[in-house]
């Protein structure tokens, strides 16, 4: 994917032992190395595997003991019972809606907060940015109680707004966006100016335009984060009719009111989106979040 | 608190000023950012100070509730469980990420492979995870336990008995957030200079001496980031425990932020207790960070 199988050539120094891709030179500690990333490999996959080998398999199948390893047959009934017989597609319509207006919200009011942060000089600039930078520290998990407050207040509980709009304002979208428009030059945006395109005209005209590597990667960190959230939705949606997927995995199986093989099917459904847009967005992804250390 | 590379504000040659159009930009994000972080999160010390059993009416307490909570067994024994999570799950995380980083960097054919496949567990739902673990770890039939059973291991009690259930979830938490501080740590070797392990290399250091005098010190930074986000991670945990015990058996892998949700949550509630909470384990993140960094930089300096 990445540029990183580039340079193979100055590994041809006598005293070699660091990297050897050179014939017949498999060296003791590469094997080893293989061996412990293969090993590795597995156990990170194993359990993805296994959920979804599990999806098609039959109750009776589910039960056996041992474990039968592959389904007898693909049939995709798990899948279609969860959809039929239960509310998920209630589920997968509430997260779908809360990932996306949530996702569209926070880009709009990160870029805009980002511009005026990158590219005006104005009181108080410093101390907006550091306040920004410093409530990374603050999770959720820390201001629950009070943030349920003020959205109970607002009358947002038990509605999606309610978990749409708390999480939108992220720090970190703010951070990437802010360093990325850093690097847009002055002069285009004076030029703009002078042409005599009002400062919102440009901002939506030209800066946005530029910025859509960084819009990406804001794009899809909110996606991911926004599909996995659970405590907040859990506090927030009380009632069926706003349960995202997550919230309804975890109680529906708590509960134990749902069979469990229509909960791994729906287990399946909930983890495939991230895992499709991480496939395709693998570059900006990694660039993204070891650029700013931030998940 | 990130790998900030801060830029220094660049100097414009035409300092542009327009009144009130910056505070317009910022408006939106600031208004929903004051409302639903900065505020609750100064508020947060005020409602500390009351108690409620359904969270519309409250009395106040002073500091009765940070008596009650620092008295109370159940609260300590809550504080000694996410106390050893988190300085498991922070070791075993950046031992872990940086031996899984060294290995990717060094290995050519199919880094990028090894990379995405590290990373797959932490995009994955954390509740979709405790619900994946809870039926592997099963006692009877689980996949782990027969796995183990083919090497004559006999049936192991994992989410039954207290030290095991507190075993898995740590080692499930590092299964699921590793590949993450390994991409992290997986940066920070790349952006190490070759030259300079060109220069040991002719000098005749072996792999060993290299990674202890060069690799080692030269990733103190991105070492120090991984510290730091494990250890806010580490006293966040939840989700994921959730639905992999429960916080079970019988409170042995409840954490604090389990405690703070019941507490306000789930009835009976006593919203003192978790706001008193939720305020401590502010403070508990908030120190813990400091003493990281301070740490960290004097190493740094050293």
């Amino acid at each position: 994917m990445s540029s990183t199988t580039t340079e193979a050539a100055p590994e041809t120094l006598p005293g070699k032992t660091w990297t050897s891709t050179g014939k017949n030179n498999i060296t003791a500690t590469d094997a080893l190395r293989v061996v412990i990333l293969v090993t590795s490999a597995l156990v990170a996959l194993v359990p993805i595997v296994w959920l979804v080998l599990g999806s098609f398999k039959t109750p009776t199948e589910l039960s056996a003991r041992p474990p039968l390893l592959l389904p007898e047959s693909w049939g995709i009934s798990n899948y279609t019972d969860a959809l039929t017989r239960f509310d998920f597609t209630t589920y997968l319509f509430n997260s779908t809606v809360v990932t996306i207006a949530a996702t569209v919200l926070t880009l709009a009011i990160n870029s805009m907060a980002a511009y005026a942060l990158a590219k005006y000089n104005f009181r108080g600039k410093n101390g907006l940015f550091l306040l920004t930078l410093a409530t990374i520290m603050i999770p959720l998990q820390v201001i629950l109680i009070p943030v349920y407050q003020v959205v109970a207040s607002l009358g947002m509980v038990n509605t999606l707004w309610g978990l749409i709009i708390p999480a939108a304002a992220t720090p970190t979208g703010v951070f990437i966006l802010r360093q990325y428009m850093l690097s847009i030059p002055d002069e285009l945006i004076e030029a703009a100016r002078v042409d005599g395109s009002g400062e919102f005209r440009t901002f939506i005209q030209i800066v946005l335009p530029m910025c859509r590597p960084a819009l990406a990667v804001v794009a899809i960190l909110s996606i991911m984060w926004r599909w996995n959230d659970f405590l907040w939705p859990l506090v927030v949606a009380q009632s069926e009719t706003v349960y995202t997927l997550p919230v309804a995995l975890a109680r529906f199986t708590a509960e134990e009111t749902v069979p469990f093989n229509l909960i791994i099917a729906m287990s399946v459904v909930s983890i495939l989106p991230v895992i499709i847009l991480f496939l395709f967005f693998q570059r900006q992804i990694v660039t993204g979040i070891a650029n700013t250390g931030i998940k | 608190m990130t790998a900030v590379q801060t830029a220094p504000p660049r100097k414009r040659k035409s300092s542009l000023k327009m009144g009130l159009v910056p505070y317009l930009f910022l408006l939106p994000n600031m208004a929903i950012f004051g409302l639903f972080t900065i505020w609750p999160a100064i508020n947060g010390f005020n409602i500390s100070m009351y108690s409620s059993s359904n969270g519309r009416t409250f009395r106040w307490e002073g500091a009765g509730n940070y008596q009650s909570i620092l008295t109370d067994a159940d609260f300590w024994g809550i504080v000694r469980n996410t106390a050893i999570y988190a300085f498991a799950f922070v070791l075993l995380s950046v031992v872990i990420g940086v031996i899984l980083a060294v290995l990717v960097d060094q290995q050519r054919r199919g880094r990028t492979f090894f990379r995405s496949v590290f990373f797959i567990p932490v995009l994955i739902s954390p509740v979709v995870v405790g619900l994946v673990w809870n039926w592997m770890l099963e006692r009877q039939g689980g996949l782990v336990n027969t796995f183990l059973g083919w090497f004559g291991i006999p049936e192991i009690p994992w989410l039954v008995d207290n030290n095991l259930a507190t075993i898995a979830v740590i080692a499930v938490g590092v299964w699921m957030q590793v590949g993450f501080y390994m991409l992290i740590l997986l940066a920070g070797l790349q952006s190490i200079d070759p030259s300079v392990y060109e220069a040991a290399r002719v000098d005749g250091a072996n792999r060993w001496r290299q990674f202890i005098s060069l690799t080692f010190p030269l990733l103190q930074p991105s070492i120090l980031v991984v510290v730091v986000l494990a250890t806010i991670h580490g006293f966040q945990a939840f989700d994921y425990i959730y639905t992999l015990t429960g916080g079970g058996p019988v409170g042995a892998t409840t954490l604090i932020v389990q405690y703070i949700y019941e507490n306000g949550f789930v009835s009976p509630i006593r919203y003192g207790m978790a706001s008193a909470g939720s305020v401590l384990l502010f403070c508990a993140i908030f120190a813990l960070t400091i003493i990281n960094w301070m740490v960290g930089r004097k190493r740094e300096a050293a």
